[in-house]
């Protein structure tokens, strides 16, 4: 299968297994909004997820556990919190031509036509989350040894981020301490603040500065945890 | 000569295994050195240590004069590395793997390009640089990983086991190419084979435990026992009374018997028509003379022991 063809499938796969199913569930938001239109900013950072995860794995634990030019890589004039760097911003280029093209598909197969502001302000979350999201996935891949571990690890995060970060379902649904609980959590934060621009026009600074701030921390801590694993 | 690479009492510990052993040595610009010793000898970890791929937890390198630690980014500029294992990424093209790794040491497009296409035909793999790594063979791929670490034009280049993988006229066209840098760049690589060793160098360093045993050309080396011949007489029977009586001429050095041959060490060729004179009773099938070179130099006995 090549990648274009991915791309386009991985949508259109996601919107029969999730939107199409779920809507007849929940009809809509408790806010109104029809749930193909509330799930869309869910589905497409979903697609960034899977994208996320895979381009991480690629152009780093892959190269770093099979021994293909990692070496090299970490010998060249760079510090490590720069080489981190490299990766995420190599994973948020990437992920943004995914999200762009699901984007197109998915506004096809919509009920009705979102704003046409929606889709600058959709890739520009989508490259908040990437950031966020990379550093975890490089933090996996720093340090675990074990393919079998990093996919233990990594499928369950993707689980993780499908049912507790309010992707398929509001927070109001779960149990009332663990809705709390988890819509503090950053990835959570990023898609709330989404919707709520994308649905009501409402900006809150906290749920953006918040993840940025935790994401550039990390960056600096992926990068000192690399040292430490490579022994340089 | 200015030292390109010096070493001040430099340790190494994997756990608590001393891999290098407070070595202190330097390698002056522009020569050639090669490093051998036994399996274990900390032969890998010395290039990964000097290389900056790991660190040292005692002592300290010098690069050019730059501590290695203190001054890393300056000091990786200044290397390049061939590792022993084929790791370059097998979903691209030989070139795609030269280019990204020229343009992560920021060479300009062009100079990369005329620097590669030099060095490919340098070490004829020209034909290859279009192929994705996984169809090429070990041995045009290891070519290929020197030509990677040549790219940004370093000072040193370090190189672990450069012509592993390597037929004859690749290792030809290797070497070719390596000792024409001989003299622009510093260059240390471990090496297997003796042979090679033996071919290519400027100073020998022989590793042992994590430390220098011996240090110098070859000559340098065999200097103490470049005066000694083998020689190695196959009798059709060779009695025990025979071989204490020959064990005791007093010019037979370091007697050993493989079933019925006798093996000895003798500083001048006469020891032999000494020991052919008091062997005259016995029947001989085959005699053999040599002069001693690297690879007795590497037999224990004389490693640490010489000859008595």
């Amino acid at each position: 299968m090549t990648t274009v063809s991915f791309m386009v499938m991985l949508p259109l796969l996601l919107h029969i297994g999730i939107t199409m199913v779920m809507k007849n569930i929940v009809v809509q938001s408790i806010d109104q909004v029809p749930y193909d239109v509330w799930v869309f900013p869910g589905i497409i950072l979903l697609i960034a997820s899977v994208s996320t995860f895979s381009l991480i794995y690629r152009d780093l634990f892959d190269l770093r556990i099979h021994k293909k030019s990692f070496i090299p890589i970490t010998l060249a004039p760079y510090g490590k919190t720069h080489l981190v760097i490299g990766f995420l911003v190599t994973s948020i280029i990437e992920s943004l031509v995914y999200v762009i093209v699901a984007m197109g598909v998915l506004t096809v197969l919509l009920p009705e036509p979102l704003n046409w502001s929606a889709y600058f302000i959709v890739p520009l979350f989508t490259l908040l989350y990437t950031f966020l999201l990379g550093n975890l996935i490089i933090t996996f891949s720093v340090l675990t040894d074990r393919i079998s571990t990093y996919l233990s690890i990594t499928i369950s995060m993707f689980l993780f981020i499908l049912f507790a970060t309010g992707v398929l379902v509001e927070f109001d649904f779960y149990p009332k301490t663990i809705g709390t609980l988890l819509s503090y959590f950053p990835l959570s934060m990023i898609l709330s603040d989404l919707r709520g621009i994308l649905f009501f026009n409402r900006v809150e600074w906290g749920p953006i500065m918040i993840p940025v701030a935790t994401a550039l921390g990390w960056t600096w801590l992926n990068g000192y945890m690399l040292k430490r694993k490579l022994k340089q | 000569m200015e030292a390109s690479i010096t070493l001040k009492k430099v340790g190494k510990l994997v756990g608590d295994k001393t891999i290098l052993a407070s070595l202190t040595f330097g390698v002056e610009r522009g020569s050639l050195v090669a490093i051998i010793g036994d399996n274990e000898a900390g032969k890998s970890m010395l290039l990964k240590v000097i290389s900056g791929i790991e660190y040292q937890e005692f002592g300290h390198v010098f690069i050019n004069g730059l501590d290695s630690q203190k001054r890393r980014l300056e000091v990786l500029s200044s290397i390049g590395f061939v590792p022993h294992e084929i790791d370059l990424d097998p979903w691209l093209t030989l070139e795609e793997n030269i280019r990204f790794m020229g343009m992560m040491y920021g060479i300009d497009i062009e100079m990369l390009n005329t620097r590669m296409i030099q060095l490919a035909r340098d070490l004829h793999i020209i034909p290859y640089l279009k192929s994705m790594v996984q169809d090429i063979s070990p041995g045009i791929v290891k070519k290929g990983m020197i030509l990677r670490a040549l790219i940004h034009d370093p000072d040193i280049l370090i190189m672990d086991e450069p012509t592993a993988f390597m037929d004859a006229e690749s290792y030809r066209h290797t070497w070719d190419l390596l000792l024409r840098l001989r003299g622009e760049k510093t260059i240390l690589y471990v090496s297997q084979s003796l042979k090679e060793v033996e071919e290519a160098h400027d100073r020998i360093l022989v590793l042992e435990d994590g430390r220098i045993a011996l240090d110098g050309s070859l000559d340098k080396l065999l200097g103490s026992t470049f005066e000694f011949h083998q020689f190695q007489i196959e009798f059709e029977e060779l009695s025990d009374d025979l071989f204490k009586q020959l064990s005791k001429l007093p010019k037979v050095k370091n007697p050993s018997r493989i079933g019925h041959s006798i093996h000895f060490y003798g500083r001048e060729r006469n020891v032999f028509f000494e020991v052919l004179n008091a062997a005259t009773a016995a029947i001989m099938k085959d005699v053999s003379v040599k002069k001693l070179g690297l690879q007795d130099l590497m037999d224990a006995k004389f490693a640490k022991d010489g000859i008595h």
